[in-house]
């Protein structure tokens, strides 16, 4: 569409360049309107990324911001050679992997379930779109007293219907679990919601197509719905990477990062290293890290997905 | 270019206040005249008779900081000259960071409460102001035994404000329906005897627990004094756990938990100190470590007989003292600095400190306040208020080279380890000094 109307304008604009005078103020315009945008863009976004990047090539701390020494490289080499920080990756990691796919993959299930109309499923609905709305520090809060080991409700529950009590986040095997847990239950609601504004958005006739062809519904599904989907897919894939990736308020919560370690996290760490340990460097350097793999991510998702995502 | 750097810095951490932190950071540069707040200039202040305002960040919250409060309200309203704008900040460590960002970005308090082990750092980094000449000898009127954590490579740079030490308390209803010396254990055998005669079995289950404490650097500490030992070295450039001392808490922690007489209260941090109170006002443990400021408050929801007593001894008694100092900061007006000197001189004084102690558990600072008839008085209708006090006689300072918040998460966290039986104690103990070495090297 636009292309088609701006090339004859622009050919036109070239070709009398030297009769018509250029309207300046129609040309600046556009910039004019977006000035502002770009401005917040720049100040909060751009100006900090930039500016954290120079930060990372210095040792400097937060109690003394007056003597900052030059180290290039030296922040990241040392964050390199901490055995904690490839902890913090390894668990940003799995974190990052179970949460996004175990979350996608329950609230497709879901979608599927709820998308037909019936006050019963839009009660379901709201009801797993709830935690949504609520503020992630509450949720954290809420699920510790759940995961109480002696006075929580799971393990009362667990223990009614005679199996022994989890420790959740007192153990560093099932601390890791308990975060994937709480965050798989806040996403799912949001999730689903799209998948099912996603359903509704393919069009009947070809179900009805499919259904005139006798399709079994596994076939409707793998054929019709998920590729249908995708755009849908690959939307939720993107969010929830980069907002597991940066996952903090539930660790500064309900386990501080440990037991052992065990649950620290990119975003976490880099609050630790910077707020409580004042190693700015470390953290800056961290942030760093953290941006370019969070970019990767994104860009590798793009790539792979092109091929992959069917757009009418 | 220098100062153009440090004031963008300044405006990129105050990312929570981002106006207000460049605004009065542009301020600070031009002028150099760095408020907390007053909006007039400082000459035409004092002459207009305008009362000084003063920015005072606490970081106690629920009943104690309430008394804060009041406790301001007190001054402000005795003291026409001063105006005093009091700021609850969150923990310890959460206003250290505020307090941190707000220097950089030119709005910082006049005065604060920073955590003894903490000094160190903040008046290595210049932040504090030496109260040398304010104090003036004045200071000799605070307990010896709490001064400990208040002067940095030979200055004053804190006042002792609200002062705790970790104490052994008891339920001495279970003490009791034991057959146990309702005065409590007085060393580490008998901890451990005490325990395991408190401690109840229903089937496999554990119905009470003899004895927790947090896995906490605060509790270890005092474990590794009472064990004849200590954390660095007297120059500060060593860590000295890597010994007997070092390593005999670690292993009286994990026998007694491996017995299952003691618990270790599941959470990270503050959390497990909460698990270990609620635990024991549950009457699911009979004995607690925690700090004389809970006295006030466990007393008071405890529907039991409530005792306290030194933490038992192993070569001798020990703990180190904790809590928090006041201190000025470095970059407030002269005028604002001699404000807030008569503040926290108030603040501290024997008739302030008297009724603070009172009403939270916190010590009294001042020598005057503790040989005092009202003080008397009070310990003698509540004797377990008397016992930190007391036990200051075996107490030591809290470590505290610049980086000892890094090093103790450090240490806590390999201690954990060995608690939780993923390493033993050499092990732990080991990898502690290994990783503190390298901390305190650089």
């Amino acid at each position: 569409m636009h292309k088609a109307v701006a090339a004859p304008e622009l050919s036109g604009t070239s070709n009398q360049a030297a009769e018509v005078p250029i309207d300046w103020m129609e040309r600046l315009r556009p910039y004019l309107y977006v000035a502002p945008a770009m401005l917040f863009f720049a100040l909060f976004f751009f100006f900090p990324i930039g500016y954290v990047i120079y930060l990372s090539f210095f040792d400097w701390s937060l109690l003394n911001l007056e003597e900052m020494e030059w180290v290039g490289l030296g922040n990241f080499t040392a964050l390199m050679a901490e055995e904690d920080f490839w902890q913090v990756l390894g668990n940003t990691l799995i974190y990052t992997v179970v949460t996004v796919g175990l979350g996608i993959l329950l609230s497709f299930m879901l979608a599927l379930w709820l998308n037909r109309k019936a006050k019963v499923y839009g009660i379901v609905q709201a009801a797993v779109f709830s935690p949504h709305i609520v503020s992630l520090v509450s949720i954290a809060m809420l699920w510790m007293w759940l995961m109480d080991p002696q006075y929580g409700l799971l393990n009362a529950i667990l223990e009614m219907v005679g199996l022994p009590g989890y420790s959740w986040l007192s153990d560093t095997k099932s601390a890791m679990v308990s975060l994937i847990l709480v965050s798989i239950w806040k996403g799912v609601g949001y999730n689903t919601l799209v998948f099912i504004a996603g359903m509704q958005s393919i069009p009947k006739d070809i179900y009805e197509a499919a259904d005139l062809d006798h399709s079994p519904w596994w076939r409707t599904l793998t054929r019709i719905t998920i590729p249908m989907l995708s755009p849908t897919m690959f939307f939720l894939l993107v969010i929830n990477t980069v907002s597991s990736f940066q996952v903090f308020d539930t660790i500064y919560i309900m386990t501080q990062g440990g037991p052992v370690n065990s649950t620290n996290m990119l975003v976490f760490y880099i609050y630790e290293q910077g707020m409580d340990f004042y190693n700015g460097g470390a953290a800056s350097a961290a942030s760093v890290i953290l941006l370019a793999m969070v970019g990767f991510l994104t860009w590798l998702h793009f790539r792979l997905m092109e091929k992959r995502v069917h757009y009418r | 270019m220098k100062k153009l750097q440090v004031s963008m810095l300044a405006c990129v951490l105050s990312v929570t206040a981002v106006l207000a932190g460049c605004g009065s950071s542009k301020e600070a540069a031009g002028t150099n005249t760095q408020s907390g707040g007053s909006t007039a200039p400082q000459g035409q202040t004092a002459s207009a008779g305008k009362p000084v305002e003063i920015d005072f960040w606490y970081a106690l919250g629920g009943k104690n900081g309430e008394y804060i409060e009041k406790m301001v309200k007190d001054f402000n309203a005795s003291h026409k000259d001063i105006v005093v704008k009091p700021a609850y900040q969150g923990s310890y460590y959460e206003n250290h960071s505020k307090v941190l960002a707000s220097v950089s970005a030119g709005n910082q308090p006049d005065v604060t409460m920073v955590e003894v082990g903490s000094i160190g750092a903040f008046a290595d980094a210049k932040v504090l102001e030496d109260l040398g000449p304010y104090a003036n000898g004045a200071e000799k009127k605070y307990i010896p035994g709490l001064l400990g954590n208040s002067y940095w490579k030979d200055k004053l740079y804190a006042i002792p404000f609200n002062r705790s030490t970790p104490l052994l308390y008891l339920n001495r209803d279970m003490l009791k329906a034991a057959g146990l010396d309702p005065n409590g254990p007085k060393t580490w055998e008998e901890l451990r005897q005490f325990s395991q005669a408190m401690t109840k079995k229903e089937g496999d289950k554990t119905a009470t627990y003899g004895f927790s404490t947090p896995i906490d650097i605060w509790f270890y500490e005092a474990l590794v004094f009472q064990s004849g030992g200590k954390i660095l070295t007297d120059d500060n450039k060593e860590l000295a756990i890597n010994t007997e001392a070092g390593k005999a808490p670690l292993e009286f922690w994990t026998g007694m938990l491996k017995e299952g007489v003691m618990k270790a209260p599941p959470g990270e941090k503050y959390n497990a100190w909460d698990v270990a109170k609620q635990d024991f006002l549950n009457q699911q443990v009979g004995m607690i470590f925690t700090s004389t400021g809970d006295l006030r408050s466990l007393k008071e929801n405890a529907k039991f007989d409530l005792g306290t007593a030194f933490l038992p001894a192993n070569k001798n008694f020990g703990a180190p003292t904790g809590g928090a100092n006041l201190v000025m900061l470095a970059k407030s007006s002269d005028e604002e600095k001699k404000a807030s000197w008569e503040f926290m001189q108030w603040m501290t004084d024997t008739k302030q400190t008297i009724p603070f102690s009172l009403e939270s558990g916190y010590m009294p600072v001042t020598t005057e306040a503790v040989e005092s008839e009202d003080m008397k008085k009070a310990y003698e209708k509540e004797p377990n208020f008397q016992v930190a006090v007391k036990q200051l006689e075996y107490a030591s300072p809290r470590p505290m080279v610049p980086g000892y918040k890094e090093l103790q998460e450090v240490i806590m966290t390999e201690i954990q380890r060995a608690v939780l039986g993923q390493a033993s104690v050499d092990e732990a103990i080991q990898k502690a000094t290994e990783k503190g070495q390298k901390l305190l090297k650089k």
